[in-house]
C-alpha cells in the first residue's frame, strides 16, 4: 500500500523535468541567453560550414602553422563582426574548420563572398607612426610565446630573417620612444613601444597581459610567415529562412508522432498504455535535456532521431505489457503477473537495446556532419529507454495496481473470462 | 500457432523477388551517388518569374568552365521557386568562383530577384572518403552484432543464429537500398543512417523472438521439434512485434508526411527509404530469420544422426 504515491511522484517529476526542458528550448527560441539554450546545428539556424585548408602545400601543415592560420580566420572573423562563431582545427588531416550562423536580420550578408575572403592571405605588415612599413610578413621567421625567466611576464619573441633584421634595427634606432603598430591586413593587433634599437634579429614585445593574450599575438604574428594560403575545400552554406522553417515542421512532426504512438497505446494497452505515454514522455525530456545540457549541436536528422525514437522507445512497454496480458491469462494474480512480466520481457528489451546501442554508437564515431546528431539522439533515447520504459514503468504500474478501482485484470489486457 | 516454417518457401520467393526487382531498378534508373558521396558543388538560389534553365546553363559554364548543369523546381507549399546548379568536378569549386556563379546569374536575370539559399561543396577525394567511412561502418555493425548475438544466445547455437540474423538484414538493407534506388534517391550520408538504424532496428526484432525461442526451449525443453519451438516462439512474439512496428511506422511517416507536404528535402530523402525498411525489418524477422534459423538446425540434426 506504500508504493500508491509513486505513481504521482514519478508524473510529477516527469512534468517537472518536461517543463525545464522544454523552458531551455523556449530561451532558446526567444534566442535569449541562457545555460539551457540549444545549439542548432547550421541546417536549423542557417549558417556556413567552411572546411579550409593550405593550398598547394606538399607536406602536412604543423600544428603551429595551423593555429597560426586558425589566428587569421579568428582575426578576420572579428574584423567582420562574426562574433558567433566556430573554428576547430584537425590536427590528423590538417585542415581549419569554421562555423558560424547566418542569421536571418542579416538581408545583405554574402555567404560566399565572406568565405573566401576569410581564405585570402593574411597580410601582416609592422608599421610607423606615419604609417610607413617598416617590416613584413616575410620578415618574421618565427614568433613564440613564453613566460620570462627572470620576472614571470609573459613575452612574445620575434626571430627575423636576416633581411629583417637589418630593416628592424634601422627602424627601432630611428624610432627611439615611439611605437611601432603590428597589423594583420588593417587590423591592428599590437602596438609595442620601442625602448632601445635592437639588432642582431631577435625581438620582444613585453608588457602583456597573461600568456593566452601572448600566444594570440604569437600566433597571429605567425600567420603572416605562414608558408601558404588557405583554400575551401569544402563549403555548406544554408539560409536562415531555409532552415527556421524546416524546425518548426519537425518540431510539429514530432508532437503530432508523440500524439499519434500515446493514442495508439492507450487504446491498445489501457493501464501500461498510459503508463508508457508517461515514460515516453521521460523519455524525450531526457534527450532534450541530454542536448541542452552539453550544447550538443542539434541538426534536423538529430530531430528525427528524437521522433524515430518515440515509435521506438514504446517497445520496451509493448513487450512487458504483453508479457503481463499473458501471465494475466494464465490465471496468475495482477501482482504477480505484473512481476514476472517485468522479469521475463527483461532480457529481451535489454538484448534489443544493446543492439541499437551499438548501432547508434557506430553512427557516432562514423557519421559525418549532420548525421552526428543523429546517432547521438538515438544513443541518447535507448539510454533514456532503459531509465523510462523498464525502471519508471514498473514503479508506475505497480503504484497503479495498488489502487482498488484498477485492479481488474481487463484494464492490463487480460480477456474478459479469467477472473 | 503460425506455421511459418511450413510456408517459408513463399517468403523466400516474395523476398527474392523484391530483391530483384530492386537490381533490375539498379540496372534501369542506375545508382547515382550524391555529392557528398562523388564530390561536386551542388548551388541553389530561390527566385521569383522567369528564368531560363538552358540559358543559365551557359552563362555559368562559360564563367567557370565547367559541366553544370541547372534545374527549376517550384515549391507548392511556400509559392517559390528554386534554381539548382550542381557542377560535377574533379577539384572542388572554389568559394571564389561560386560566388562569379551568382554575380554572372544576377546579372543575367535581373529581374528574378535571385538569393542564395543553400550551397554544398564537397572535394571528390573526401567524398570518396565519407563513402568509405559509411560502408566500413555498416561492415562492422554486422560484425558486432554477430559477435553480440553469439555470445547472448549461446545455448541456442549463437553463431547460428547470429548468422542467420545477418541473413534477415542483409535483406533489409537490400530493400532500403532498392527504396533509395526506385525513388531515385541519391546516395548521402542519410543513406548510410537509413540502413544503420533500420540494420538497428530490425535486429531489435529479431533479438526479441531469439530471445522467445531461448525461454520456450528451456520451457518446452526437447519435447517439441525445432519447427514447432520456432514457429510457437514467433507466435508468441507477433503481436508485440506488429505493436512495435505500428509505432515506429506511424513516427516516420508523420515525419515524411510533414517534411512532404513543407518540401524538406534532405528529410524526405531519409524518411521515405526508412519507412520501406520498417516494414521489410518486421517481415524479414518474423518470416524470414525463423524459419531460416530452423532449416539450419534441422540440417544440423540430420548431419548428426547421420553420423551416429
Amino acid at each position: 500500500m506504500k508504493s500508491k504515491p509513486v505513481f504521482f511522484i514519478i508524473v510529477l517529476l516527469t512534468a517537472a523535468l518536461f517543463l525545464l526542458a522544454v523552458f531551455g528550448l523556449k530561451i532558446g527560441n526567444f534566442e535569449l541567453k541562457g545555460a539551457d539554450k540549444m545549439r542548432y546545428g547550421i541546417d536549423i539556424r542557417g549558417g556556413v560550414e567552411a572546411t579550409y585548408e593550405p593550398k598547394d602545400l606538399d607536406r602536412a601543415p604543423t600544428e603551429s602553422e595551423l593555429q597560426a592560420a586558425r589566428a587569421i580566420l579568428e582575426t578576420r572573423m572579428d574584423a567582420s563582426n562574426i562574433t558567433d562563431r566556430d573554428v576547430t582545427v584537425d590536427k590528423s588531416n590538417g585542415k581549419v574548420i569554421v562555423r558560424f550562423p547566418w542569421k536571418s536580420d542579416e538581408a545583405d550578408f554574402d555567404p560566399q563572398k565572406a568565405v573566401s575572403e576569410l581564405g585570402e592571405t593574411a597580410k601582416l605588415t609592422f608599421r610607423d607612426p606615419d604609417g610607413n612599413i617598416v617590416l613584413e610578413g616575410a620578415d618574421v621567421k618565427k614568433s613564440s610565446a613564453q613566460i620570462q625567466q627572470n620576472n614571470m611576464q609573459p613575452v612574445v619573441t620575434l626571430e627575423l630573417s636576416n633581411d629583417g633584421a637589418v630593416k628592424f634595427a634601422q627602424a627601432t634606432a630611428r624610432l627611439i620612444g615611439q611605437s611601432i603598430s603590428i597589423y594583420m591586413d588593417e587590423t591592428l593587433i599590437s602596438a609595442p613601444v620601442v625602448r632601445s634599437q635592437i639588432t642582431g634579429g631577435n625581438a620582444e614585445i613585453t608588457n602583456l597581459e597573461s600568456l593566452e593574450e601572448a600566444s594570440a599575438l604569437s600566433n597571429k604574428i605567425n600567420s603572416g610567415a605562414l608558408p601558404f594560403s588557405l583554400v575551401v575545400k569544402n563549403l555548406n552554406i544554408i539560409s536562415p529562412t531555409l532552415g527556421s522553417n524546416a524546425l518548426s515542421v519537425m518540431v510539429m512532426a514530432g508532437k503530432v508522432a508523440f500524439a499519434l504512438v500515446c493514442l495508439f497505446m492507450l487504446l491498445y494497452y489501457r493501464i501500461p498504455g498510459l503508463v508508457a505515454c508517461i515514460a515516453l514522455l521521460l523519455q524525450v525530456t531526457g534527450q532534450l535535456l541530454a542536448l541542452s545540457i552539453p550544447q550538443f549541436t542539434l541538426t534536423l536528422p538529430g530531430i528525427a532521431g528524437v521522433i524515430l525514437s518515440i515509435g521506438m522507445g514504446v517497445d520496451a512497454n509493448v513487450i512487458v505489457s504483453e508479457r503481463i496480458k499473458e501471465e494475466l491469462n494464465t490465471g496468475k494474480t495482477l501482482r504477480s503477473a505484473i512481476n514476472s512480466g517485468f522479469e521475463r520481457a527483461f532480457s529481451s528489451v535489454f538484448d534489443g537495446n544493446i543492439t541499437v546501442m551499438i548501432v547508434a554508437i557506430i553512427l557516432i564515431i562514423f557519421g559525418s556532419g549532420s548525421m552526428l546528431s543523429f546517432g547521438y539522439t538515438l544513443l541518447c533515447g535507448v539510454i533514456m529507454n532503459f531509465v523510462a520504459g523498464v525502471t519508471a514503468s514498473r514503479l508506475m504500474i505497480r503504484s497503479l495496481s495498488n489502487f482498488k478501482a484498477l485492479q481488474r485484470p481487463q484494464y492490463y489486457g487480460a480477456k474478459e473470462a479469467v477472473k | 500457432m503460425i506455421r511459418f516454417y511450413q510456408h517459408r518457401k513463399i517468403f523466400f520467393a516474395i523476398s527474392i523477388l523484391l530483391i530483384l526487382s530492386s537490381i533490375v531498378a539498379a540496372f534501369i534508373n542506375g545508382i547515382q551517388l550524391d555529392i557528398q558521396f562523388k564530390g561536386g558543388t551542388i548551388v541553389k538560389y530561390t527566385y521569383s518569374g522567369q528564368i531560363n534553365a538552358e540559358q543559365a546553363e551557359k552563362i555559368v559554364e562559360q564563367a567557370v568552365g565547367r559541366t553544370t548543369n541547372c534545374q527549376l523546381q517550384s515549391n507548392m507549399a511556400k509559392d517559390e521557386q528554386m534554381l539548382i546548379v550542381s557542377l560535377a568536378s574533379n577539384e572542388a569549386l572554389t568559394s571564389q568562383e561560386q560566388e562569379t556563379i551568382t554575380s554572372v546569374l544576377t546579372k543575367a536575370f535581373p529581374d528574378a530577384k535571385l538569393a542564395l539559399s543553400e550551397s554544398l561543396t564537397v572535394e571528390p577525394f573526401i567524398g570518396r572518403h565519407f563513402f568509405i567511412n559509411g560502408m566500413i561502418a555498416i561492415g562492422l555493425s554486422f560484425l558486432l552484432i554477430l559477435v553480440y548475438v553469439g555470445l547472448r544466445f549461446k545455448n541456442i547455437g549463437g553463431l547460428s543464429a547470429g548468422a542467420m540474423a545477418i541473413v534477415a538484414l542483409l535483406h533489409d538493407a537490400l530493400i532500403v537500398t532498392g527504396a533509395f534506388i526506385i525513388f531515385k534517391i541519391p546516395l548521402n550520408d542519410s543513406f548510410i543512417a537509413a540502413i544503420l538504424t533500420i540494420i538497428g532496428f530490425s535486429i531489435n526484432d529479431t533479438i526479441v523472438i531469439y530471445d522467445r525461442i531461448r525461454e520456450n526451449e528451456r520451457l518446452l525443453g526437447k519435447k517439441v521439434s525445432t519447427e514447432e519451438l520456432v514457429d510457437t516462439s514467433i507466435t508468441q512474439s507477433m503481436t508485440r512485434s506488429i505493436n512495435t512496428n505500428v509505432a515506429v511506422f506511424m513516427s516516420i511517416t508523420v515525419v515524411y508526411i510533414f517534411a512532404q507536404i513543407y518540401d524538406i528535402g534532405s528529410i524526405r530523402a531519409f524518411a521515405l527509404p526508412m519507412m520501406f525498411g520498417i516494414i521489410s525489418g518486421c517481415y524479414s524477422t518474423i518470416c524470414i530469420a525463423g524459419p531460416l534459423w530452423t532449416m539450419w538446425q534441422n540440417h544440423k540434426q540430420k548431419v548428426k544422426s547421420a553420423h551416429a
